[in-house]
């Protein structure tokens, strides 16, 4: 293309600044996508950012933050545990049935709820969303099972709704953990698999 | 021309495109948190100004499928905020503690930081008593202080001239919800003009 031989550099810097710019939000995009910046703590499929609940919340987390428009837990006053997957590893289903069972790390206070995948509430009218360490129904040795699934269940029972995905929550009040080092997966609660519809 | 020859004529270029993104992906992280339409302080203070409950605490409503205020938010926990506004005085955030029921308060800067947390734990002597001000706010009360009296409140020195409180108390049964809506509701925001100089 000899006729454009004297504008070739302008058209490099014009196809160089869309290519960068449409590059430099695709990365943003994926940033935000995957967590909330540095540091997760995971335990087994729970996910928990504890330096999103801290003064020294890095730029990353603080995008995701604004964007998702929670109002997150401080460090001090406890850890907000995610699973969007069961111990085995696999996506959590709202056709398959769950139970989730105990230990629970040492803390003050715990609830395990469920929640749709952006944060927002369960679409399960007149049903129960959550129990917590003093409201679940335990066995005599103080070990416990909450059932997730569509259909009612004996004890305790959670249900997704209708949706197929959803996240198990798991809320540790005034909890002794120190995020800094890695907790054991063991004394987490399990989420096992029984079968799909 | 040979390979290498055609490699070096497009390096800069390519070189360029990188930093373009580069720049566009650290600027856009940079800048979400004052762009985001729907951070936490926007979703809070419209809906302050809807209940017509500035610079009060108001109790959020039970989170609903699709029309939760806050995301993520706890659903045996009931949260009170209030939406506050340092041009116009200091914020006074007292109220008793019972030590017993699990009870969170956290400072948010408008940007989402959280500056300032504490749990009835460590409430002192089963009370909450905050005031939280601007740098030159807090000094002044400071000043007017008499020489070598201990001031009572707790002051808190704010990053930001707006942002918002959230409180969080739990129900630990579900037939515990008015009782820690009542323990919520005890805990007061309220103005506060700066001492007379």
């Amino acid at each position: 293309m000899p006729t454009f031989e004297p504008y070739a550099n302008y058209l490099r810097a014009g196809l160089v600044v869309l290519i960068g710019v449409s590059l430099g939000f695709a990365l943003t995009l994926v940033a935000l996508r995957s967590g909330y910046g540095f540091n997760p703590l995971e335990v087994g499929p729970w996910v928990s950012w504890p330096d999103i609940g801290g003064p020294d919340v890095d730029p990353y987390a603080r995008a995701v933050i604004a964007r998702s428009g929670e109002a997150p837990l401080a460090k001090e006053q406890g850890l907000v545990f995610v699973a969007r997957v069961d111990t085995a590893g696999a996506t959590l289903d709202g056709d398959c049935d769950y139970v989730i069972t105990d230990p629970t790390p040492p803390t003050r206070f715990w609830t395990i709820d469920l929640a749709a995948p952006d944060g927002g509430a369960i679409d399960w009218p007149g049903g129960r969303r959550g129990y917590s360490s003093v409201d679940v129904v335990r066995r005599e040795s103080g070990a416990f099972e909450i059932a997730v699934s569509r259909e009612a269940r004996p004890g305790n029972w959670l249900s997704p709704g209708a949706t197929r995905r959803f996240a198990v929550v798991l809320r540790l009040y005034d909890v002794g953990l120190d995020a800094a080092a890695r907790p054991d997966a063991a004394v987490f609660p399990k989420i096992l698999r029984r079968g799909c519809a | 021309m040979t390979i290498p020859d055609r490699f070096l004529v497009y390096l800069p270029w390519a070189i360029a495109t990188l930093l373009i993104a580069a720049i566009v992906h650290v600027v856009s992280i940079l800048l979400m948190p004052t762009l985001a339409p729907r951070d936490a302080f926007a979703r809070l203070s419209a809906y302050a100004t809807a209940a017509k409950a500035d610079e009060k605490l108001f109790v959020l409503p039970a989170p609903a499928p699709g029309a939760a205020v806050l995301p993520y938010e706890d659903a045996s926990v009931v949260v009170g905020v209030c939406v506050y506004d340092l041009t116009k005085g200091l914020l006074r955030v007292a109220g008793p503690v019972n030590g017993e029921d699990y009870l969170a308060l956290s400072l948010h800067a408008r940007s989402g930081r959280i500056f300032h947390a504490l749990t009835d734990r460590s409430a002192i002597k089963g009370k909450i008593d905050l005031l939280v001000g601007d740098e030159r706010q807090i000094e002044s009360v400071n000043n007017a202080d008499a020489e070598g009296a201990k001031p009572l409140e707790v002051r808190v020195v704010a990053p930001m001239k707006r942002g918002f409180v959230v409180v969080r108390s739990l129900a630990k049964r579900l037939s515990d919800t008015p009782r820690a809506r009542a323990a919520l509701e005890a805990i007061s925001c309220a103005r506060q003009e700066p001492p007379k100089e």
